[in-house]
């Protein structure tokens, strides 16, 4: 039997619904369609902003190969984690599961292998170079890419 | 039709990426907030917090120094934090049931997991503006009650053994 303890429980004042008002009655459509419509037109920039962080993405990996220490790896995780979180956004469904793999090998694990880093960064580059948004050929690489890392994470 | 003044509303954007702040806060304008402002890491968003007071804060989780659960942990418990109950929305890659309760007992309202759309943005701030959780204090928590919503539903036995502002929870008085 866990030990109980009292705890306090309260309930501070909505400031939030005092200030915007409305209803609780569903979402708002229009404003939604208003919000979707708006990214729409940043769609254009989308290209330019998925490039910037796959540049990111190789200069942080080119800084773990130099000097690999837990500052160097945590970089090219949240890199990667950056591509994973935004590439499905930026119309790169192929990219994001890709750099998930790569998220997957670097979570924790002080020996992932530089070739196998190196292959997810190039198979990213490859996807948005290209613009590959599905295909068999991308989808065997991500499956055998998500195998290896696999296989290395077993083997510690 | 809500009819919400989001353009009441000061807004925090915490985010290391510069793309992913103004994603989110193009949404944000669209729904006809004004008043929205941002920051590249935790640390700027801790000073930020404390300069402008922002009635919903949208922060990352992942970046470098400081993480953004760092800062939840901050703006909860610091006797310097501006607003402990201010809501907070984590805005994360992370989706596994793992990360979810981390960000839960570190005090976080509402989790929405990348990629963000603004059905799911306008669906949490309509969250924590239509649903605002009760506060719990602990010895070794404070924030959002972490309970599920819709706990009124409860089955089993009654543990709530004091009146309306105390009682006994078993889930909250056990260590995470």
């Amino acid at each position: 039997m866990p030990k109980q303890q009292p705890i306090e429980l309260f309930m501070p004042p909505n400031m939030l619904k005092a200030k915007v008002g409305g209803s609780a009655v569903g979402l708002d459509s229009a404003a939604i369609k208003r919000a979707e419509q708006a990214m729409e037109s940043l769609k254009t920039e989308f290209t330019d902003w998925i490039n910037a962080d796959v540049r990111k993405l190789g200069e942080c990996r080119d800084g773990f190969a130099k000097e690999p220490n837990a500052d160097s790896q945590g970089d090219l995780y949240r890199a990667a984690h950056d591509l994973k979180g935004q590439a499905l956004t930026f119309g790169h469904p192929m990219a994001a599961r890709v750099a998930s793999s790569l998220c997957k090998l670097l979570d924790g694990n002080t020996n992932a292998p530089l070739a196998l880093i190196d292959a997810h960064v190039d198979a990213i580059r490859v996807i948005v170079k290209q613009n590959v948004k599905d295909s068999a050929i991308a989808n065997m690489l991500a499956t055998e890419l998500e195998g290896r890392v696999a296989e290395a994470l077993a083997a510690g | 039709m809500n009819g919400y003044r989001f353009d009441r509303l000061r807004i925090l954007v915490v985010d290391d990426n510069p793309h992913m702040r103004k994603l989110v806060t193009t949404i944000l304008q669209a729904f006809g907030a004004n008043q929205i402002f941002d920051a590249a890491d935790a640390q700027r968003g801790w000073t930020m917090l404390r300069e402008i007071n922002p009635d919903v804060v949208f922060l990352d989780w992942m970046m470098g120094g400081m993480t953004g659960l760092d800062l939840v942990k901050m703006v909860r418990t610091s006797v310097a934090s501006a607003n402990p109950f201010v809501p907070i929305v984590m805005l994360t890659s992370y989706a596994q049931l793992d990360h979810v309760r981390a960000a839960r007992d570190a005090g976080v309202n509402e989790f929405l997991a990348k990629p963000v759309s603004a059905r799911a943005i306008l669906t949490r701030l309509t969250a924590v503006i239509e649903h605002p959780r009760p506060y719990v204090r602990t010895k070794a928590y404070f924030g959002p009650c972490r309970r599920r919503r819709g706990h009124d539903e409860y089955r089993g036995p009654e543990r709530r053994v004091a009146g309306a502002d105390t009682f006994v929870d078993v889930a909250e008085a056990m260590p995470a």
